[in-house]
């Protein structure tokens, strides 16, 4: 141990003197190719730096073989593949050190393309540069690029390769990319071991990195049976383990998913179900009150960023939660008072009149806003949690979980602990008794729509978090959560949250085994073949007044 | 009274659409496209009969209608183009090479022979009708219940419609087609032959619809939907009776779908996607249910204002079904039928009135 460590010592003082005269050629040649005496020395220096291949030489190289090259007050700089702002790009220098260019604030230097000075060399001299292209990309900076140019590498076996890699994986910042690195380096040294426990100390490192190609990686080195029959067995035994490690996640990924599903279902089919359970009202345009609270939330982005000139805030989302609620909410009430009024008790006709409804504000919405927008997500809620390397939960899907399971305690909290709720239960079970002891029964049905109306709402503006705002996004959940009701039973809190979530689950699980559209006709047959047992639902009342 | 403004109201829908309309084609008046359109409405009002059986009569809401319409839109759609495929010498249709598909699946044989295809047309809704109704009916799924049910069994129909790996042609349907029973499709007077037979069929409908709602087991379906419990405790059999009309809604919704086809020249599942479910029950609505002749004039009348509303205002053809839907609900019980007993009976109220301060 103490004489290999003095070995390795030894090698470095060696290589310092060799390593130091390498820099300083690099640095003549630098200053040779950006004021070139004559072309000549251009080509002869872009050459003997392509030769020598210094790690801290390759930004340069590779701004000149992207054609990215400029110059900034005679130093030399490269731009971002994007730019940040309006046509201005960030900048990073070059040589000796590859860094981003602050201002004196501590801020990234913004610049457009004519304040900098174009360097150009000639496509000849380019192509000296195409041999080392691969190793170039290495240093780029783009983390994608980085990330191919290392799966690139996996199958040389040349030391100094093997040396450029190291020096970029020392500097790599990316996590993605340094797992493909690694994956690359230890693949490279796998190859190369000589001995038993070499290989096996290897196999144990690809394992532990666990990138997404370790168990192709690993199936392929025991297929070739490169060292030794053992070797082999062992690596095989880690890919086999990897893919059942990977399986397991995948299941708490669907598991997750159908949970985030379930959620939204959850949440458009409370309102649902208790409108419908204590008036007797199929709601066609529940969903379109889902897509107002979308807009609503759509709006309050646009007033934000435009009106109040707050451009980058995250603010919006939280103020567009209640908005939503109060806007889908009023609209809901004026609907009541409009049409649903009319309808109590004829659930076969309020379907019909509020399909008629949902049409006229699918079409207003339309001719409002045209065809797709979108709201941004917001900043704080971009991005995952990463549970492991292969298992992110996306913040905006816990978010919505979060946000149902906030609605769902406030309406249980509503129904059963407030006088309101007492009597939104007594008008559900028997409206015209309820009348007789003095419930107001239409004042509680309309603030019963408006608490309805304002949950979906507030579910079209969480929904906007995962995807496109469009005039019809209400029909593509309302049957689904039409489902929940009819299964759960209807006015049921309970009810509603075990079918909504039931469904989810069975959604996310069914797509796994059969394609999507399969997993839906099944569930949908499973939904008959239940309802041949529990024709009221999952939780239905009981006594001589449950028939009808 | 009623039974010669019958008489009246039937020899005038004859006369104008059996001769007047064809007259006016035969003089040059009237393009056959205009013909080949009104062909096509007879279907719908033969579709719109069957929901008017099922829900006017019945007082089931059944949403699967569009799904038998397309049923039998498909079944004479795959007997064309297969007649096509086999006189252009191919052996597969052209969207099943696009797929690669190399052997005609199983499902698709029969309907080499036209005969078959009529069958099949009848048979597959029928039998489709009668599990669903048997499943649904047995476990005495009524009301909103049936109503959302059949409309997320149709929502599982369209997406299993829309794939390509069905062989149904997916998003784009089946299109392209040449001939019938050897008679060119795109000819003026095969045209004008299908709108006489949309014709003679829609009319031979009505007669046996209307002969079902006066009979015995019309009066039967007419008391479930009043009071289905009050029926099952004098010892009817509801659930045999609530199938029976089921199927023969669905015959009859297939029926409307089969003469829809060549008249059109395509079909894709975007006819039975929720909104053409939802709207096929609008224009019994619209007419008036319980009353075949509101079907039958539901369905024109709708479809007549939507092909003028969509080429004058296009954008606003929504906000009018909209509305037509709520003020109908609201205010229409009885549709466009009920309108003359409202202006009726307000006419004889306020002569009543008027009699009595004089």
């Amino acid at each position: 141990m103490n004489t290999s460590l003095l070995r390795m010592l030894m090698c470095c003082l060696l290589l310092l003197p060799l390593f130091s005269a390498g820099q300083d050629s690099a640095s003549i040649y630098t200053a040779q190719l950006l004021q070139p005496p004559a072309d000549s020395v251009r080509t002869q220096a872009i050459g003997r730096l392509a030769a020598l291949r210094i790690p801290a030489t390759f930004p340069l190289l590779m701004a000149i073989n992207d054609k990215k090259l400029y110059l900034l007050d005679q130093q030399a700089v490269t731009i971002d593949s994007h730019p940040s702002g309006e046509g201005t790009y960030r900048l990073y220098t070059l040589y000796p050190d590859n860094t981003l260019l602050t201002n004196s604030s501590g801020q990234p230097l913004l610049l457009p393309l004519s304040a900098l000075k174009t360097v150009d060399i000639p496509r000849a001299d380019r192509l000296q540069l195409a041999g080392i292209a691969p190793l170039l990309n290495l240093f780029s900076n783009d983390p994608q690029k980085r990330s191919l140019a290392y799966s690139q590498l996996k199958h040389t076996s040349d030391s100094a390769t093997l040396r450029i890699l190291k020096a970029a994986l020392a500097k790599e910042s990316n996590a993605d990319a340094l797992r493909t690195g690694k994956d690359a380096l230890y693949a490279i040294q796998l190859y190369n071991a000589s001995t038993t426990t070499i290989a096996k100390a290897n196999i144990d490192s690809i394992a532990d990195n666990w990138s997404d190609n370790a168990p192709v990686l690993l199936r392929d080195y025991a297929k070739s049976g490169f060292l030794n029959q053992e070797t082999a067995q062992y690596a095989a035994a880690k890919a086999v383990g990897l893919e059942k490690r990977y399986d397991n996640l995948q299941r708490v990924q669907h598991f997750f998913s159908g949970l985030s599903l379930g959620s939204i279902l959850v949440l458009i089919a409370l309102g649902l179900s208790i409108v419908y359970g204590l008036a007797g009202i199929i709601n066609m345009a529940h969903g379109e009150f889902m897509m107002i609270g979308a807009y609503t939330t759509y709006c309050t982005q646009i007033i934000f960023t435009k009106a109040l000139g707050v451009p980058q805030t995250d603010l919006f989302f939280f103020f567009a939660l209640p908005f939503s609620f109060l806007v889908a909410g009023s609209l809901g009430w004026v609907l009541e008072r409009l049409v649903i009024r009319h309808l109590y008790a004829k659930p076969l006709e309020s379907l019909l009149a509020t399909w008629g409804v949902s049409l006229i504000l699918i079409q207003t919405a339309r001719l409002l806003f045209g065809d797709l927008t979108a709201v941004k997500t917001p900043q704080l809620l971009a991005g995952g949690w990463q549970v492991s390397p292969h298992l992110t939960l996306p913040y905006n899907r816990l978010f919505i979980i979060a946000l149902s399971m906030l609605m769902v305690l406030f309406t249980y909290l509503m129904l059963y602990r407030t006088r309101l709720g007492l009597q939104i239960r007594s008008v559900t079970q028997n409206r015209q008794m309820s009348a007789c002891l003095g419930i107001e029964t239409r004042r509680v049905a309309s603030i019963t729509f408006f608490i309805g109306s304002g949950l979906a709402g507030l579910a079209g503006c969480a929904i906007t978090l995962i995807g496109n705002v469009v005039p019809d996004m209400g029909q593509t959940y309302i049957v689904d959560s039409f489902l929940v009701v009819v299964t759960g039973g209807v006015g049921k809190l309970a009810g509603t949250i075990l079918s909504g979530l039931g469904i989810g689950f069975f959604t996310k699980i069914s797509e796994s085994f059969f394609q999507a559209v399969y997993g839906k006709v099944f569930i949908l047959v499973f939904i008959m073949l239940f309802m041949q047992y529990k024709p009221k639902g999952l939780f239905p009342d009981k006594g001589r007044i449950a028939e009808d | 009274m009623k039974t010669k403004n019958n008489t009246l109201l039937y020899i005038l829908f004859v006369a104008f659409f059996a001769i007047l309309l064809p007259a006016g084609y035969l003089a040059g008046l009237l393009s056959v496209n205009t013909i080949s359109v009104w062909g096509r409405y007879f279907c719908f009002a033969i579709a719109a009969l069957g929901i008017d059986l099922i829900w006017g009569y019945t007082g089931i809401l059944s949403m699967c209608q569009a799904f038998f319409f397309c049923l039998g839109s498909y079944g004479i759609a795959m007997h064309l183009l297969l007649k096509k495929t086999v006189a252009s010498g191919a052996t597969l249709p052209d969207f099943m090479a696009w797929n690669k598909i190399d052997t005609l699946p199983f499902f698709w044989q029969p309907f080499h022979s036209f005969g078959w295809s009529v069958v099949l047309c009848l048979l597959i809704p029928a039998a489709f009708a009668f599990i669903i109704g048997l499943v649904l009916f047995r476990s005495r799924i009524k009301g909103v219940y049936m109503a959302i049910i059949t409309q997320a069994l149709t929502l599982a129909m369209w997406l299993i419609f829309l794939r390509n790996e069905t062989n149904l042609g997916g998003t784009n349907g089946l299109t392209d087609f040449n001939s019938i029973l050897g008679y060119s499709l795109s000819s003026s007077s095969v045209k004008l032959a299908l709108y006489l037979v949309s014709l003679t069929v829609l009319c031979s409908a009505y007669y046996c619809c209307y002969r079902i709602t006066h009979s015995k087991f019309g009066k039967v379906l007419q008391a479930i939907r009043d009071s289905e419990s009050r029926v099952s405790y004098t010892a009817y059999k509801v659930e045999d009776y609530k199938l029976a009309v089921f199927v023969v809604a669905a015959l009859l919704a297939a029926v409307g779908g089969m003469l829809y086809l060549p008249q059109t020249g395509i079909i894709t599942p975007g006819r039975m996607d929720v909104k053409a479910s939802v709207e096929m029950v609008m224009w019994v609505a619209l007419g008036g249910r319980g009353n075949l002749k509101g079907a039958v004039i539901g369905a024109l009348l709708v479809n007549f204002l939507y092909s003028i509303c969509t080429s004058l205002f296009p954008d606003s053809w929504l906000f009018i079904l909209g509305f037509l839907f709520v003020i109908t609900v609201l205010y229409f019980d009885k549709g466009f039928m009920g309108l003359g007993d409202i202006i009726r009976q307000k006419f004889s109220a306020t002569r009543l009135k008027t009699s009595q301060t004089h």
